[in-house]
């Protein structure tokens, strides 16, 4: 039975919801699994599988919590990533600092189209964010080439940690679990970020945003922090990335990788706290296997995407999480 | 005076939705605004809850002018409306409806504590939650409730924001007669535990004409008269535009 609220009244469980508790222990779960992965998949394959499941869990804040649609946001990588590899490459810096480089460019990356576009909706920020993020990419590519190393990108000396132990990032199963640990405290951060108050009102937002203003929340402010919380957890996940390749690549503020991240999200399911990740998971995983067989990867990953969404209309995860609440939930009640 | 309107206009291009209205509500009143389709009943209620800025004339609350003041700010001050066509959270529960509303009288910039842990929020919502009945479906997901229940938890939302001044638009439209009766007494009940403020607009002339103090009459965005429920149903010329034909239909 539910847990008492401290009046009798009450139906509601303080963890949240069925899905929500349902989410958590999965997330746990996951958790428990993820020092296994490299060992059952490849261990490159598996680190990205966290970096990029952290960025969709970033974008996933914004199209699926809040309701907004980016398609941008190769920029908050982007732009993070080349802080992160800028900074070691000139600053001679740790890596502790190249990844608090790359949130602070995430987060001015949002700062700045949060200023411009944040109150524009649906198509119109979406447009906004595109022809932002398309800027990042010329201006990395051209005018600053001389720092950013244009199409050739900026390749980094190998990495390593002293602080608080001494990690060898050069040794891929210890690069794993170094991003394996960062990429677990940032979504344990962001699952208690979206079950605040202030994580309610995005849903409220998606929801309704007309009503969620009428009841008195300043929607714009709560908006435009989503958007920062989504430019630092992207902009962290480009300074993981940088710490994975060793490199900044000009591809990451390309905007196929903002289209990319999208499908990504959407195979997973939006409206869901895990799904992105596994979204990411499932992408990647497929296309390393296509790849392996064929070079037009790309024409078989597409029409596999589309086969996937068709039948799972909420995403892998979000149908699941439907499925099972159907069958295990409802049923006692 | 609690709230007041000062010549109050809003022109749509060419359209004058409301035109020149004064209007005056006391404290502990409950007021009805009545009128034909088209006669800016809606458009009025826009006006006072923020939605729209007036063209001309102002709006005071307390003495104070909001004319300008955008419509969350005016919910903080105490003032929320309910809408015509429902207006919830589809997808999410009954309970999150309203304890979203509750909540917004709460500082929200506070990251790492839960959301369903704000005991005060919690409590305040099912409070209202069981004003209207509502508590039996606390855990179901809006978009599922019955048209009936959708419209008190459309009150509900309202209610849970803690208004000073309540407007409700049509809360009974769409009811069964039946319906009707007990959303009118609950409304009443409401007004007098909670010592609201109400603005009522509503089409049904029994339930105007059964819990209003007082009544406007609006006819093409102007006032055409105001006064109690017998002065208006005594008043020749509102029987003319508008009793006359509604009341035989309404009946």
């Amino acid at each position: 039975m539910h847990k008492s609220n401290g009046s009798n009244k009450s139906m509601i469980n303080r963890q949240g919801d069925w899905r929500t508790r349902f989410e958590f222990r999965a997330m746990i779960v996951a958790f428990i699994f993820a020092p296994f992965l490299p060992f059952i998949i490849s261990k490159p394959l598996a680190t990205e599988i966290i970096v990029y499941g952290l960025f969709a869990l970033g974008f996933n804040l914004l199209l699926g919590h809040t309701g907004i649609i980016s398609f941008g946001h190769a920029a908050y990588l982007g732009v993070g990533a080349y802080s992160a590899a800028m900074i070691v490459f000139y600053g001679e810096v740790g890596v502790w600092l190249a990844l608090l480089a790359a949130t602070i460019g995430g987060l001015l990356v949002a700062i700045m189209i949060g200023i411009l576009a944040i109150k524009r909706k649906g198509a119109y920020f979406a447009m906004i964010s595109l022809a932002i993020g398309q800027m990042f990419f010329f201006l990395t590519l051209s005018p600053l080439t001389r720092w950013t190393g244009g199409e050739d990108g900026l390749k980094l000396p190998p990495l390593s940690i002293d602080f608080p132990l001494y990690v060898n990032l050069s040794n891929q199963l210890h690069l794993y679990f170094f991003i394996l640990t960062i990429g677990c405290l940032a979504t344990l951060a962001q699952w208690r970020i979206l079950n605040s108050p202030f994580g309610h009102v995005l849903r409220a937002i998606r929801e309704n945003e007309d009503r969620i203003r009428a009841c008195g929340y300043n929607v714009s402010r709560v908006k435009f922090l989503s958007l920062i919380f989504s430019g630092l957890f992207s902009g962290l996940a480009g300074g993981l990335l940088v710490v994975y390749l060793g490199a900044a690549s000009i591809n990451l503020l390309f905007w196929m990788t903002s289209g990319v991240i999208v499908m990504k999200t959407v195979l997973g399911g939006t409206h869901t706290f895990f799904g992105p990740v596994i979204g990411a998971g499932v992408f990647l995983f497929l296309r390393s296997t296509i790849s392996e067989y064929t070079d037009r990867w790309e024409l078989w990953l597409g029409a596999l995407f589309m086969v996937l969404i068709l039948l799972f209309r909420e995403g892998i995860w979000g149908s699941l999480l439907n499925l099972i609440e159907k069958r295990f939930y409802h049923s006692k009640l | 005076m609690l709230l007041e309107t000062k010549s109050i206009c809003k022109y749509f291009g060419g359209l004058k939705a409301v035109d020149d209205v004064d209007f005056r509500l006391e404290q502990g009143r409950l007021k009805s605004i009545i009128g034909p389709n088209g006669a800016g009943k809606t458009t009025f209620f826009n006006l006072v809850s923020g939605l729209y800025a007036p063209t001309h004339g102002s709006i005071l609350f307390k003495d104070k002018d909001i004319s300008n003041m955008s419509i969350n700010d005016r919910s903080q001050l105490g003032i929320t409306k309910t809408y015509q066509l429902t207006h919830i959270f589809p997808r999410l529960t009954v309970f999150e409806n309203v304890r979203l509303a509750a909540q917004s009288r709460h500082t929200i910039f506070n990251f790492w504590r839960r959301a369903y842990s704000l005991s005060e929020v919690n409590d305040k919502a099912l409070a209202v939650l069981e004003h209207l009945g509502l508590l039996k479906v606390q855990s179901r997901i809006a978009a599922e409730l019955s048209h009936g229940e959708k419209k008190y938890l459309e009150i509900g939302i309202a209610l849970a924001t803690e208004p000073e001044v309540l407007l409700l638009d049509e809360p009974t439209a769409g009811m069964s007669p039946a319906e009707t009766i007990e959303a009118t007494h609950i409304i009443s009940r409401l007004a007098k535990e909670l010592s609201l403020n109400i603005i009522l607009i509503e089409h049904d002339m029994s339930v105007v004409m059964e819990i209003s103090d007082e009544i406007m009459v609006l006819h093409e965005g102007r006032k055409l008269a105001e006064g109690t429920p017998n002065e208006i149903s005594a008043n020749e010329i509102v029987q003319n535009v508008y009793l006359g034909k509604g009341a035989s239909r309404d009946a």
